[in-house]
């Protein structure tokens, strides 16, 4: 998770932008509700001013009443002029333009004892002209009985006290829902009628509940008919009527004047409450008291009021969360252009730089990777450089590896027609040039020399060193000295040229091949071991003498033994028994001992072969820290105990070869038996390999006849199919002559006669021993 | 090889020969002796071999002789071998001939 810088940065972006839209979210839900308490307070100010205008024709309609009851009053006082009166009412009304009518109303026979109604009345007409109307005072309409006249006359008190009617539907003039304040009008402590003002109810509803929340006017409907959304209530609480009401859910003619009971959302804790639920929907009340004891109420939708609000926050919210999605992905893919990119494509490079491509890095941007880019280029360009040149030092090394390699002698056997003797030598350098090396060679006609030496240091030094020392033991060999005095010229000759003070421990032998007489020079090398025919392999007791190349003059004790034919002499240097492992363990002298001993084969080469095998599963996944070096050189014996007999394996060949063997017998003095014992022997196994060797082509049949000391060894070798004659089971001999099967006979001779008999499989080589004592 | 036959009488048949009975000519050493018995118009069924000229005698000689007694076997006659060498009856021995094998 993580893992990387994009997702890590975009993470951080997201985060970030979370944190900061939530911090946002907040600040705006608190901002709408303030927002929203505001706006709520702006209505309520503009009902507040629109009550405060009510009161005001209020209080001009009670000034108005009280004009018309001293007019009244001063109309019955006084000379009872109609007209003047008529007059005065007509201009009150001019006075008071948002009363709809009024008059003076005097109780019955009070002006006249024969005139039951006077009265005075005006009204507005729809031109807004005053009419002065006398209808009023006809027996058709006949005011004292009117429940307005009734219900203002039993009211009124001398304190001139203003009484509101009920609300009744005017028939007579103008045709509305009405109204009506009234006073009484006294003379002399005794009431004589009233003074009264109309006003239209539906012209002031109307007024009210267009007073919207804004400018703008919104609207709902009903019925198909379009109306208002919101919508007030008037009414006086105290003599529990309703004035007026636009309630867009209730018949509202029939609700006019009756019980504040009808309107199912009214309650008396209206003032205060943020909403109320009507029909499923919220509205805001606005609940006002006017001074006469009205109320008023009206209802705003609350989804039309905050409706603006609400979409402003909306559509915030939509441009947030637009935001919050361009903001990643624009940095995610900023991210991926300037920084993924150039990493991925960096990467790339680096990956096919690492395998050898010539890459040119191009990055245009951003100014960092152009940067590291060029950075990137020039440590290829080095690296170009120190590679190429360590790679030249390193061909030098191995040039001067195989030089060193190639100076010692490595074709094997070097003497293929010498066969009194058996030698083979091997160098696995370590991964520096080394110091070690190996050199053999006639140093007259029948004084053989092998060594084996180590050159102190490593490195080029040392084996420039070496070279010049193995030049100069094979110069100074050739000049017939004794051992003696050889070794002793060769280490002066060491001593003098020596100026870097190396030294080196040399092994060295010199055998006669003609007596097996050996000397041996030991000069503070690893003691050799020796196998003398029959026996195990032992550390040769040598005295050891000082390294060449440390003193001049020093002598030289020289060991001397006989070689019997069959002994080997196995040399190393101390990279064979210094082989570490990897818990840092030396090989050791008695690993090699008992390596060594465990080996079946005398042939030089195999005894290497195995030898390294064992310290190369020893040392395991160790590095090779030293040259190994081995020489193995092994002692047949004189030319005349060697015959060998080689041939195409034909029949008519056959007489050639027991003519050979037969000669052998005479030459070696060989007993009949014997001679009859190798005569059956080679018959057989000649036969064997006649026959049956090369099913489908002719191939050759190599027989070698040893003599060492009291055994003969007898070897015959085909390159024919795979055959182990020892494998095959004897033939039953007791079984009766009837029964006995001709063939199978020779095998089983042969198995009888030998003293022991081996076969090998070698280099696709059917190689059969045979072993007879004398 | 030269082969010497003579008839001792109508039913024996006395060879003699000289030299190796091996790989080179035991062969025709069997082959010859076989022929004569076949083309002889006698019915011999007795043989007595002369070894005292063979100086060797290798498995391919020994099959031979198994061959020729199983022949004669056949005949009711008998194989006889005369002045036989230590050497070669040391080989007769190895491989258990020595116990059918009449010897003179």
């Amino acid at each position: 998770m993580l893992r990387t810088i994009k997702s890590k940065i975009l993470f951080l972006a997201i985060l970030m932008l979370t944190v900061l839209m939530f911090a946002f979210a907040c600040y705006t839900v608190i901002s709408r509700m303030k927002t929203k308490q505001l706006m709520v307070q702006n209505y309520g100010d503009s009902v507040n001013s629109f009550v405060r205008d009510l009161d005001e024709e209020v209080v001009k309609s009670e000034d108005n009443l009280k004009s018309l009851a001293l007019t009244g009053e001063l109309f019955y006082r006084t000379d009872r002029n109609y007209t003047l009166t008529n007059k005065v009412v007509q201009r009150i009304f001019e006075n008071y333009p948002k009363t709809l009518g009024g008059g003076i109303w005097f109780n019955p026979y009070t002006i006249d004892k024969s005139k039951k109604r006077v009265c005075f009345y005006a009204y507005r007409n729809k031109n807004n002209k005053i009419i002065l109307d006398n209808n009023f005072a006809s027996e058709n309409y006949d005011y004292p009985n009117q429940e307005w006249f009734k219900q203002i006359s039993s009211k009124v008190t001398p304190e001139r006290n203003i009484i509101w009617t009920k609300p009744y539907f005017e028939n007579l003039g103008s045709y509305t829902t009405m109204v009506t304040a009234g006073t009484g009008i006294y003379a002399d402590g005794k009431l004589i009628g009233i003074a009264t003002v109309d006003w239209e109810i539906d012209t002031l509803i109307k007024e009210v509940s267009e007073m919207q929340p804004f400018e703008k006017t919104f609207s709902m409907y009903k019925n198909g008919a379009k109306i208002k959304s919101s919508f007030a209530l008037l009414g006086n609480k105290e003599y529990d009527y309703v004035i007026a009401s636009n309630d867009p859910y209730l018949d509202n003619k029939k609700i006019v004047g009756s019980s504040f009971k009808e309107i199912p959302w009214y309650n008396d804790k209206l003032y205060g409450i943020t909403y109320i639920k009507y029909h499923g929907k919220k509205y805001v009340p606005f609940y006002r008291k006017l001074r006469n004891g009205m109320i008023l109420v009206i209802c705003v939708p609350k989804w039309e009021m905050f409706k603006d609000i609400n979409n402003f926050y909306w559509h915030m919210l939509l441009v947030l969360l637009t935001i919050g999605f361009i903001i990643p992905t624009f940095l995610y893919y900023s991210l991926n252009k300037y920084l993924i990119k150039p990493i991925d494509k960096l990467t790339e490079i680096a990956h096919k730089i690492g395998k050898g491509e010539d890459v040119k890095i191009k990055i245009e941007n951003p100014e960092e990777f152009v940067h590291l880019a060029s950075t990137f280029d020039k440590m290829t360009k080095d690296i170009k450089l120190i590679t190429q040149e360590r790679a030249k030092i390193n061909s030098e090394l191995s040039i001067a590896q195989s030089i060193q390699s190639s100076s010692l002698p490595n074709e094997f056997p070097p003497f293929p027609d010498r066969k009194e003797f058996d030698i083979y030598a091997s160098m696995e350098p370590a991964k520096e040039v080394g110091g070690d090396f190996y050199d053999f060679f006639f140093i007259n006609k029948n004084k053989f020399m092998f060594l084996i030496a180590d050159v102190s240091g490593k490195g080029v030094p040392a084996a420039l060193f070496m070279m010049t020392i193995k030049t100069l033991i094979n110069n100074i060999s050739q000049m017939n000295y004794s051992p003696k005095q050889l070794i002793k010229i060769i280490n002066n000759k060491i001593c003098q040229t020596n100026k870097q003070g190396f030294f080196v421990t040399v092994l060295i032998g010199i055998t006669d091949i003609d007596t097996g007489k050996t000397s041996i020079i030991n000069c503070g090398h690893n003691l050799p071991l020796i196998k003398k025919q029959n026996e195990t392999y032992e550390y040769m007791q040598l005295e050891s003498n000082i390294a060449l190349g440390v003193f001049e003059d020093s002598e030289f004790e020289i060991y001397e033994t006989v070689m019997q034919p069959g002994d080997i002499i196995y040399t190393y240097t101390d990279g064979v028994t210094e082989a570490t492992n990897i818990n840092n363990e030396i090989y050791g002298d008695t690993r090699l001992h008992n390596c060594l001993n465990s080996i079946n084969s005398t042939e030089p080469k195999e005894i290497a072969q195995q030898v390294k095998q064992s310290i190369k599963e020893y040392i395991n996944s160790n590095f090779q820290s030293d040259d190994i070096t081995m020489l193995i050189f092994k002692y047949n014996g004189t030319l005349n105990n060697i015959k060998t007999f080689k041939q195409v394996a034909d029949l008519k060949n056959y007489k050639q070869f027991y003519n050979w063997l037969h000669d052998i017998c005479k030459e070696w003095c060989i007993n009949d038996d014997l001679k009859n014992k190798l005569d059956m022997c080679a018959e057989e196994i000649y036969a064997n390999i006649t026959f049956y060797a090369y099913p489908e082509k002719s191939g050759m049949i190599e027989a070698i006849l040893t003599k060492f000391k009291d055994k003969i060894t007898f070897e015959f070798i085909d390159s024919g199919i795979v055959y182990n004659p020892i494998e095959k089971p004897n033939p039953n001999i007791d079984l009766p002559p009837e029964e006995r099967p001709l063939g199978g006979l020779g095998i089983y001779m042969v198995k009888e006669m030998a003293d022991s008999i081996f076969y090998k499989r070698e280099d696709n080589k059917n190689i059969l021993t045979l072993i007879f004592k004398i | 090889m030269d082969i010497t036959f003579k008839n001792i009488n109508l039913e024996t048949l006395y060879v003699k020969t000289d030299g190796r009975l091996d790989l080179d000519n035991a062969v025709e050493y069997g082959t010859k002796i076989k022929d004569f018995i076949e083309d002889s118009d006698d019915d011999i069924i007795n043989l007595i071999l002369d070894f005292s000229e063979i100086t060797f005698i290798s498995s391919f000689g020994l099959k031979i002789i198994l061959e020729l007694y199983k022949l004669l076997k056949t005949k009711n006659g008998t194989l006889k071998l005369k002045n036989v060498s230590e050497q070669i009856m040391n080989s007769f021995r190895m491989v258990g001939f020595d116990k059918f094998l009449v010897f003179e």
